[in-house]
Order: C-alpha cells, then structure tokens, then sequence
C-alpha cells in the first residue's frame, strides 16, 4: 500500500510538523500516522513537544510547518464535525454551573452530541450531575473533563496526561473506564500523552516516545523495548575471557558475574554456553519500557 | 447565533446573585430613595423635564451600564478558568462567542430598566405610550457602547483586577457622564470630557423628546464612534488571545 493510500484512511496524519516558540523548535519536523481504532500513547519527558503537538492536532495552535490532517480534514474542521475531541490537561471548569450545566453547554454547541447523561454515565459521574463545579475532588474534576470530551461523542479522542493530578486509586479506575469505553465502541482512537511509563505499558497499543520535539521510537510496546536492543543476559561463568559473542553488543564482567546487553539473546546464549558450558545462573531479561525510555530519551544534548 | 447556548448562558447569568443585586435591584432602590430625598411629586429641572422623570431615566441609565459590565466580568474569570480554551474545542467560533456575550449583555440590562420605568410609573412619570416606547427603546439601545465595554474589559482585564476595573469604568462613565450630576453645572473643562462620553449622549437621547436643544446628530455619531472603536478593540483583542 502506498503512503497516501494509507493516510486517505488514517485518523492522523502528520508530516513534518514543526513548531517553534522563540528560540526553541518545540516540534521539529514529525511524521505520524495513526490509524483509526488504535490506542496511542505518546511519551516523553516534560518539554519534548507533547503538548504542542496535541494544541496543534486540535487547532489550539497553528504548526510553523508541515501538514495535519485529522480523518482526512484539517483540526478545525475534525473539532467542528465533532470527529475529534480532547480532555485537556488544565481545562478548568466554570465555577458557577454544575457538572450537568457545563457539560450541557458544550454539548448545546455541538452539532450531533449524545444526550448529556450518557456523558456522565460514561464518564461514571451520573451521581454528580446537580453538584456545583466547585464542590469536586481533583479526580472528579478529570472525569468532568472526560465527560465535557465525550459528549461531542468524537472518533478521536486525546487526552493531554489525563491522570497527571490523580492518586494512584483514582488513576486505576480513570483507566477502566476510559477501557470500557474503547472496548465497547470499537473503531474509537485514542491518543494520550502521558509522561506515566505504566499507563502506556498497560493501555496503549502503540508508543510513540518523543524527545526534544523530535519521535525517537514508534511501535508497539514491545518493539520500542526491542528498539534499545532488546535483552540482558546474566550468568555466573568462571574463567571467562573472550566475551566478543555473536549477538552480544556489549559485555560487562564483575568477577566471574557477567552482563551482557544482548542485540540476539538466543544467539548469545548458544554461543556463551558453547564456549563455557559450566556457565551456571543464566538469566535473560528484557529491558522494560523504562530502560527503553531512559536509553531513548536519556542522552538529552541540551 | 446558537440560541440553546444563549439561553443556558442567560440561565447561568441570571441565577448569579451579583447581578441580580448591582444591575435590578441597586438602580430601582437608588431610584426610589433620590425621588423620595428630592421630594418628587411636581419639581421639575432648569430644562423643563419633570424631576421624577429625569431620574427615573438616570437610573434606568446607571442599570443598563451594570448590566453589561458584569458580563464583561465573567468573560474575564471564563479565559482565567481557561473556559475558553474548552470552548475552542466546540464548533463555536470566536465571533459567535463575542456575539453571544454581546445578546447577553443586551437582555441582562432589560429587568433594570423595566422595574426603574415601572416604578417610575407608579411614582407619577406620566408620557403617552409612544414616548414610553421611544424612552424605553431609547435606553436599551444605549446599552449597547456599554456591552461593548464591558466585553473589551472582560477580554482586557484579569480576574482579580475586574473588580476593581468594572467599578472604575462604571464610576467614570456613570459620574463624569452627567448620571449623577448635570453637565451644565459642571466647569467646562469637565464638561467637554463629559461630553466624549456615550452615557451623556444616551442621556441626551433618551431626554430628546421632552427638551428642546438635544442635538441628536451629534448624540449618534459620538455614540456610533465609541461603538466602533469598542468593536474593533474587542475583534483585535480576541484575535490576540486565541
């Protein structure tokens, strides 16, 4: 399939994006294209150019260069049809309306919203409808937030750290209902930016990691793992000299305890054991998201 | 102009007890406390309006300022709330949000100046129906300079400075506009500052049919200018922001 033929389909497309405040390149040069029904995940420390990709895929702000298309329209047109809706990170509310008043005022805006209970079913704060803006916890606050996102009742949902103000409890059970939302209506895109390692490990299809304005990795969990090189192979072998191994990239020795990082773990192991078959205490692991993480996003050049 | 949002926003402005208070119940209690002070009854002014009916007119006008400073306010505390950039994410646009500000201003000055014109009726102020019509017209009209500075302050102001903002405006415009005090008492220097206000000119509109000597031309154009520059500051303004 041709590159065009996939961004005709594509839920987000985007391609040399760029955007610069002053004197730093916030976003610098992306391209992305994210189909739609997948649940993406976009990481990255503070500063690598998150949120100005998500003001920029809402039409909050203009791109200094390249092209977005969200459902093959331009963001202003997705937020106008109702396709594309976020949960933004400091959207307060109004602090003289209830839950149901607010959600209802953006949903009087839209051309085809759900009716605004199920909002706040969905967004499990059908209890809080007659309670003022004012009298909420942080956490119920998010879920106003989900709830003024879903009322427009998108294809396309962003959610800019959506969890960045919650307890670890109230960040589980943010996730199983933001789950039981996608799993019901399939064909619902979700992207969110998150800087939480673990909610992109458990809830994304895919990673899109970034750095410095820039995606340094894209796949799903498991490939941008693999993307710094996969596996460390551990082993107790006494005696050992030569470690140069096929698929070992780099070797460590401490003692008769050896590490080594692994670009082919099972090559490695073969070889290790043919060369020193009393090699004893092996042990394979694979790098987690947050090596991963710390390799990608760690060797910052600022 | 989407007319579910409006009447939410309308519901919303309503119920605020402060506005309640400053823009309906402050005018007609003023308004009832200086008929009874100037003794009301059968006085008239130097220009020959009835004393009742040239307060009663006052403070319809001192409403139809209130009304639209304060939602002017909420405009502000919505962009500091970061409300604003919610709406963003709705088909709303930037002009269809001024515009509804706008409607609203329009219809939160109309209670003001029906309860001081009723009550002006019950407190003697006798013109047949026409002039009733044009007076009450006249006002609501007038408060349209006003919904645009309040609009301008609301896009202008923070949220902790709108009070003190609004209170400002409202005196300025109010006092040195001739509400409180008549311009052909006032020195003339402070006299020509009071007639670069819209409020003296409303006044003076409002005044027309029962005085002679109103020059309405020249009412409309310093009206039509401050409408204008508002309108253009507040289009500028909001461009700014978003």
């Amino acid at each position: 399939m041709t590159q065009t033929a996939v961004r005709a389909g594509a839920a987000v497309a985007l391609s040399g994006l760029r955007k610069r405040f002053g004197e730093v390149r916030a976003v610098d040069g992306i391209d992305l294209v994210i189909s739609p029904g997948e649940v993406v995940a976009l990481l990255g420390p503070n500063g690598a150019g998150k949120s100005t990709t998500v003001d920029m895929l809402l039409a909050l702000s203009t791109p200094d260069g390249g092209e977005i298309s969200v459902f093959g329209t331009s963001p202003r047109e997705a937020v106008v049809a109702g396709r594309i809706s976020a949960m933004l990170q400091s959207g307060a509310l109004l602090d003289d309306a209830t839950v149901a008043e607010a959600v209802g005022l953006v949903a009087a805006l839209h051309r085809e919203p759900m009716p605004v209970e199920q909002a706040l079913r969905q967004a499990g704060i059908a209890d809080l409808a007659g309670r003022k803006c004012t009298k909420l916890s942080g956490g119920q606050k998010q879920r106003v937030r989900f709830a003024l996102a879903l009322v427009c009742d998108p294809d396309l949902l962003v959610l800019d750290e959506p969890t960045v103000a919650m307890d670890v409890e109230t960040r589980r059970a943010f996730w199983q209902q933001m789950r039981a939302y996608t799993d019901t209506d399939t064909g619902r895109t979700v992207l969110f930016a998150t800087h939480y390692l673990d909610e992109a490990e458990e809830y994304a299809d895919r990673v899109v990691l970034m750095r410095s304005g820039r995606i340094v990795a894209d796949g799903s969990v498991a490939q941008v793992r693999a993307a710094v090189s996969g596996r460390t192979l551990r082993a107790v072998v006494p005696g050992a000299a030569d470690l140069a191994l096929p698929g070992v990239r780099s070797a460590e020795r401490r003692g008769d305890q050896i590490t080594l990082t692994c670009t082919d773990s099972d090559a490695a192991v073969r070889a290790l054991l043919a060369r020193y078959p009393h090699a004893h205490d092996i042990e394979i692991t694979a790098l987690g998201l947050e090596d991963a993480f710390l390799a990608l996003t760690g060797e910052d050049d600022r | 102009m989407n007319t579910r949002f409006l009447a939410l926003e309308l519901r919303r402005a309503v119920r605020n007890g402060r506005y309640l208070i400053f823009t309906v119940v402050v005018p007609a209690v003023m308004f009832l406390l200086f008929v009874n002070l100037y003794g009301g009854g059968e006085g008239t002014f130097p220009n020959g309006l009835p004393v009742t009916t040239s307060l009663m007119m006052n403070m319809a006008l001192f409403g139809v300022m209130a009304g639209p400073l304060s939602i002017g306010a909420r405009i502000a505390v919505e962009r500091g709330l970061g409300w604003q950039r919610q709406l963003r994410l709705t088909p709303l646009t930037g002009s269809g949000y001024l515009l509804t500000k706008g409607a609203l201003g329009m219809l939160v000055g109309l209670p003001g100046i029906l309860l001081v014109c009723v009550i002006g009726a019950f407190e003697g102020v006798r013109m047949d129906a026409a002039h009733w019509i044009g007076v009450l017209a006249t006002l609501w009209l007038g408060a349209i300079p006003f919904v645009l500075l309040g609009i301008v302050i609301g896009l202008v102001a923070t949220p902790d400075g709108m009070q003190a903002i609004t209170g400002l405006a409202s005196m300025l415009f109010g006092l040195l506009g001739g509400i409180w005090i008549p311009a052909d008492v006032a020195p003339d220097w402070l006299a020509t500052i009071m007639k670069a206000l819209p409020t003296f000119w409303v006044k003076q509109l409002t005044q027309a049919p029962f005085v002679s000597g109103v020059n309405v031309g020249e009412a409309l154009l310093v009206i039509t200018l401050w409408v204008v520059g508002l309108s253009v500051i507040a289009a500028r303004r909001y461009r700014v922001q978003s």
